[in-house]
């Protein structure tokens, strides 16, 4: 995990000058406000072109260091058991001429996009960058349960119709009772034409249904509507 | 433009299944495993030097740095040093004396690590491959503040001692060599640095040549020879180079370990004394414990071991005249032991742990301290195997001049780890487990003896069937008073809602499958998948030699039954409950199965032959400059519950299946490109075949191949209009994608990939992924009616992802919303970035490391599957893809249906007489 490829050993013997880049966590409330609770096992990985790959530990102070990383076009990625990093693109490019450093640069880089599609601008240096990065959220390892919610119990539409027609059944006649005789009288008249609910109504009917007179095939004993079978039964 | 595939994501986390709260840490096991410490890189030591509590650290055989709590076992923090693990790496672990940081070397690496935490406090790269590394304890009092400095001896090329600064890393002084002497190793007294080189004489011996350093400037001071001149056959009978002792030795036997010489660094005298030989069997072993402090007694131990008994010669240095004398002696016991010093201030002790006695001995005298029997060490062991101790580190608490405890961590022959407490062991660490190189699922035995039963009575004659049937229930009427017993604990469990617990016995759900780990030191391990927490047996299968290999592969051909087969054996099998191994069943009875398995294809000298009936059938060549990278043939048990996908109209695609599917990944070095192919076994053909170019050939190439779709991942190098990073691309192939059509198959009854070439149509789709997949497996059910879950190793996060294939569909619509029909599927729209949910981590807070392989079986519910992930550690799980639809799950409130019942009887019981009431009322009272 922590040593280097081969080949990137090789590059970077060929090298003169390396470039150094060093990237920390900087304390980041509410979020994490101490980088130095992040297990051990968080690591920092870039990837280069094929076969060009550094993998470093965090350290003590929780920075990263990659003593020399040579001249090509990385992806840095930040792996942590419990938070989510930015990918960033880090260029180390050639220096002007033998004396002078090599420039390193980094940006925000959006996985999915073409490689020059840059994000925000991190740092450059030359030889040296050294760079912050906070993370970006937290990891929800776990899928809590829909447990029983009062709440959400009696919010539920075939509660809340239950609890209205109970409302009715036990409130109306107390509601009956305090009513006066005029409007009781005009309520009384309105039920009774009312379809569902006067005398002839359908509730009415069934609910005065005969099932013992239907069934020994009594015609008329009570409603028109219980009639129906019985009749057709007759024909 | 990106906020779409956020969206997306998003509402896939939601659709797809999670690790539930209240069944992490329950379902799921694991152990977070180091791999067989080493004696010389294993302690104990203070990580915060102000407090006594102490930890043990190791760097194992796997090359993973540790720190294990005494107390329970459990692993504080750990480093993987070595991505490929060798089996005799050299590595070396050193602890200066209140120091709150542990040195490792390992390759050519040295490196500090804060004890506490783990984290890294310095790195160096020396040039060459370390031969050792020390701590400098120097008692001039320049040395107080700050971290103790180490020392380094780096071979190859050119061989140097290296002075490293302990807080920065930075090299302080180097001394290189010329000539041909090999560098042995580096040691230290308080005043000296001291090279051992060995050096080639023209006859062919080594003489062993000491160079001493001025540890200030690093200069040479002094140089000389030990040994004389024909000595020293091999640098292998070189004992001991002690360190950081009062006056650091070299020791050394002649081959035949009958004398032992020894001297005392920077002095030239050499002190020899015979080995008295105690019994008819010679010494093979000779080896020096002595104490790692430069202020301890200058006494050390010298361990001698036969094949059958072992002793120890207690020696103490008289550092004014430097003499060495030798003190007493520790009896011969047989079996073998172990010794491991411990100090306390400046006096040593010598613990001594055999197979049943553990023995405390103080340097200065042979009286014994403390003497605590072993009454066993708690490891599950093979059948007449006796667990003898391989090495010890021991720490001793000393009240007075008594020892009150004495704490020791013990490696078994076993492969385990135990902490013995005076006597009795107090955990167990199966470290054995971090080499295991092959595992499969069996049935247990018991399990599969009773199927036979069942079977025996559903086909024999009626009459017999029913006597057989009578006194198998008589038979189990005897267990009638052991059920009583547990019947008032089973009625608990069950309201507690533990239903999925119980012995392998009462498996109703067949979760308690054995899972059998055949390891690289030629053991062979066996796990309950339904109880983890104990191994249940564990025993010797091969007899490999020091530095051997052996590639075995285990697999259960039938219930019951385990089979482990390498090239050495034809196949060997075992009772899968009890290890015991069978003779009576020869391997040669397969040839059923060969009848239906006509071609045999393997990779020979990078190509893919086929034969049949050793006839040439058809060969497949990479294109020039490829090379076979691998071949994931479709898996033999892979149950398919549904010939066609339904789609949202009610109308059919049908699947492409065909049992002799392969994928063949191929890649070419030069171009970095990749090609992956999917194979029709039987006849050769490529079915269907993809390259991508600009592959990183040196990350890992995962690929799978389930029912009638694969998946493969890679990473992909960036151009300035494509990205860069990891890629998962994931194939279904149909046998045409008109909905309700067979295509050319339609016609046929019948089909034979040796006539017919239809070639499949295939979708595909590629994938943006967050990090490398380093192996891939799918889940598996026992009738395929579950859908499956991709599960993906992340070697980078230390993790197993479980990614719904849902997620992976190549039919999902692209660039466009998807259509009512497809919402009806549970298609979602395209899009390039997938994210790996953290709810989708099986293992999720545990960190599992170093995984390898992932074996999966099903369980005996059509909703379960079972998954052992094995590698360094050992991670095992049940998982539901589609939810646990055929059994209650911790979901299921028992205490809330009970609840609801009982309102109900009180709420009927309430209104009754009220409804009564209401009808008399109808009766009577007219409106």
């Amino acid at each position: 995990m922590l040593s280097l490829s081969h080949l990137a050993l090789l590059l970077c013997a060929n090298l003169a000058s390396a470039a150094r880049l060093t990237v920390s966590i900087p304390p980041s409330p509410p979020l994490l406000p101490n980088p130095s609770t992040l297990p051990p096992s968080t690591h920092a990985v870039l990837v280069g072109p094929p076969g060009v790959h550094y993998d470093v530990p965090i350290r003590r102070d929780s920075t990263f260091v990659f003593p020399d990383v040579a001249e090509a076009s990385y992806l840095l990625t930040l792996h942590s058991r419990d938070y989510f990093f930015p990918p960033l693109r880090v260029d180390v490019s050639k220096a002007a001429d033998e004396s002078q450093q090599q420039t390193i640069q980094a940006w925000q880089t959006f996985r999915g996009n073409e490689w020059d599609n840059k994000g925000p601008h991190y740092g450059s240096g030359k030889g040296e960058l050294q760079l912050q990065i906070q993370p970006s959220g937290h990891k929800e390892f776990y899928q809590e349960r829909g447990g029983f919610n009062i709440i959400g119990f009696v919010k539920s539409p075939m509660i809340l119709m239950a609890l209205v027609s109970a409302v009715m059944i036990f409130g109306m006649p107390y509601l009956m009772d305090n009513m006066d005789p005029e409007t009781k009288a005009e309520f009384e008249e309105m039920q009774k034409s009312s379809p569902l609910t006067g005398s002839g109504g359908a509730a009415n009917q069934i609910q005065n249904f005969d099932l013992a007179g239907w069934m020994a095939g009594k015609g008329t004993s009570s409603g028109s509507g219980a009639s129906g079978g019985g009749n057709s039964k007759k024909r | 433009m990106r906020v779409p595939w956020i969206a997306a994501t998003f509402f896939l986390a939601r659709s797809a299944l999670a690790v539930f709260a209240d069944e992490a840490w329950n379902v799921d096991y694991h152990y977070a495993l180091l791999g067989l410490p080493k004696q010389s890189t294993s302690f104990f030591h203070q990580p915060n030097p102000s407090s006594r509590a102490s930890l043990i650290y190791t760097l194992s055989e796997e090359g993973v740095l540790g720190a294990v709590n005494p107390r329970d076992g459990s692993v504080v923090w750990r480093q993987l040093l070595l991505s490929e693990a060798l089996a005799y790496n050299v590595s070396f672990l050193r602890a200066g004396e209140g120091q709150d940081t542990v040195i490792s070397g390992i390759g050519s690496q040295v490196a500090a690590w804060s004890a506490a935490d783990g984290r890294q406090a310095w790195i160096l790269d020396t040039a060459g491959p370390l031969q050792d590394v020390e701590i400098l304890e120097l008692s001039d009092g320049r040395e107080t503040a700050g971290a103790k400095d180490a020392i380094a001896l780096s071979g190859g090329e050119h061989p140097a001692v290296v002075r490293i600064d302990g807080t920065s890393g930075a090299i302080k002084w180097q001394y290189q060599w010329d000539g041909v002497d090999q560098p042995y190793q580096v040691s230290a007294s308080t005043t000296e640095v001291f090279a051992i080189l060995l050096h080639k004489t023209l006859l062919g011996y080594v003489k062993l040549k000491v160079v001493s350093l001025d540890p200030v400037t690093g200069r040479k001071t002094d140089e000389h020879v030990v040994s004389s001149e024909n000595e020293l056959a091999s640098a292998e009978t070189i004992v001991s180079v002690g360190a950081n002792s009062a006056s650091p030795i070299v020791a050394w036997t002649n081959s035949a370990h009958s004398v032992l010489k020894v001297n005392i660094l920077g002095t030239k005298e050499i002190s020899s004394f015979n080995i008295e030989a105690h019994d008819s069997h010679a010494v093979e072993r000779v080896e020096i414990h002595a104490p790692y402090h430069t202020n301890s007694l200058s006494h050390f131990l010298v361990h001698y071991e036969t094949a059958t008994s072992h002793w120890a010669d207690v020696f103490h240095i008289d550092l004014k005249n430097s003499k060495i004398e030798k003190a007493y002696s520790l009896p011969k016991m047989t079996g073998k032991g172990a010794f491991s010093t411990g100090t306390s201030d400046a006096n040593v002790f010598f613990t001594r742990v055999t197979r049943d006695q553990v023995m405390t001995v103080s340097s200065a005298s042979h009286g014994v301290l403390g003497r605590w029997a072993v009454a066993g060490f708690g490891v599950a062991a093979g059948p007449g195997e006796s667990v003898e101790p391989v090495h010890a580190v021991s720490e001793v608490s000393i009240k007075g001049t008594s020892v009150s405890a004495v704490r020791s961590a013990v490696l078994l022959s076993t492969g385990d780890w135990v902490l013995l407490r005076d006597g009795s062991p107090v955990w167990n660490r199966p470290e054995v487990l971090a080499s295991t190189v092959s595992a499969t699922f069996a049935i247990p035995a018991e399990v599969q003896e009773f199927v036979q039963q069942l079977e025996a009575e559903a086909h024999g004659n009626p009459i017999s069937a029913y006597i057989h049937r009578v006194t198998r229930h008589l038979q189990d009427l005897q267990k009638l008073p052991a059920i009583m017993a547990s019947l008032p604990q089973r009625i608990v469990q069950g309201f507690l809602g533990t239903s999925a617990d119980g012995g392998i016995a009462s498996d109703s759900f067949g979760f308690h499958q054995i899972i059998a780990c055949a390891t690289r030191d030629g053991r062979l391990v066996a796990l309950d998948a339904g109880n983890p927490d104990k191994v249940l047996w564990n025993q010797q299968v091969a007899d490999l030699q020091l530095g051997q290999t052996w590639q075995p592969s285990v697999s259960s051909p039938e219930g019951g039954i385990i089979e482990i087969n390498s090239k050495a054996s034809a196949g060997v099998r075992y009772n899968a409950s009890t290890g015991e191994q069978l003779f009576s069943i020869l391997p040669i009875d397969e040839t059923a199965g060969e009848v239906a398995l006509p071609v045999k294809y393997a990779i020979h000298k990078g190509e893919l032959d086929a034969t049949v009936d050793t006839k040439m059938a058809w060969h497949f060549t990479p294109m020039s400059g490829e090379r076979i990278v691998s071949l994931v043939p479709r898996p033999v048990n892979d149950p398919v519950a549904s010939i066609g996908k339904v789609l949202g109209d009610r109308r059919v695609l049908y699947k492409y299946l065909d049992p002799n599917l392969a994928l063949l990944v191929t890649a070419n070095d030069v171009t970095k490109a990749a090609t992956f192919y999917v194979l029709n076994t039987i006849s050769g053909a490529i079915l269907y075949s993809n390259v991508h170019s600009g592959v990183d050939l040196g990350s890992p190439i995962s690929s799978m191949l389930s029912e009638n779709w694969f998946a493969y991942s890679f990473t992909a190098e960036a151009s300035a209009n494509s990205p860069k990073g990891h890629q998962l691309v994931a194939g279904e192939l149909f046998e045409s994608l008109v909905a309700n059509d067979r295509g050319p198959l339609s016609a046929s009854a019948n089909y034979s990939s040796m006539q017919t070439g239809t070639e499949p149509f295939t979708l595909a789709q590629t994938y943006q992924i967050p990090e490398p997949i380093s192996h891939m497996a799918v889940t598996r059910t026992r009738q395929g009616i579950t859908s499956r879950q991709l599960l993906a190793v992340l070697a980078d996060s230390s993790a197993i992802v479980g990614i719904p294939y849902g997620v992976i569909d190549p039919r999902r619509p692209v660039s466009r919303d998807p259509t009512k029909d497809e919402q009806m599927e549970g298609l979602v729209r395209y899009s390039p970035v997938l994210d790996f949910d953290p709810k989708w981590y099986l293992n999720h807070q545990r960190e599992i490391v170093g995984i390898k392989d992932v074996v999966t079986s099903p369980a005996l519910l059509e909703s379960t599957s079972l998954v052992f992930a094995y590698g360094l550690d050992v991670f095992g799980t049940r998982l539901s893809p589609s939810f646990s639809f055929d059994v209650l799950g911790k979901d299921f409130n028992k205490f809330q249906m009970l609840a609801t019942v009982a309102a109900l009887a009180v709420a009927t019981f309430v209104v009754a007489p009220l409804v009564a009431r209401k009808q008399v009322n109808a009766r009577w009272q007219f409106a």
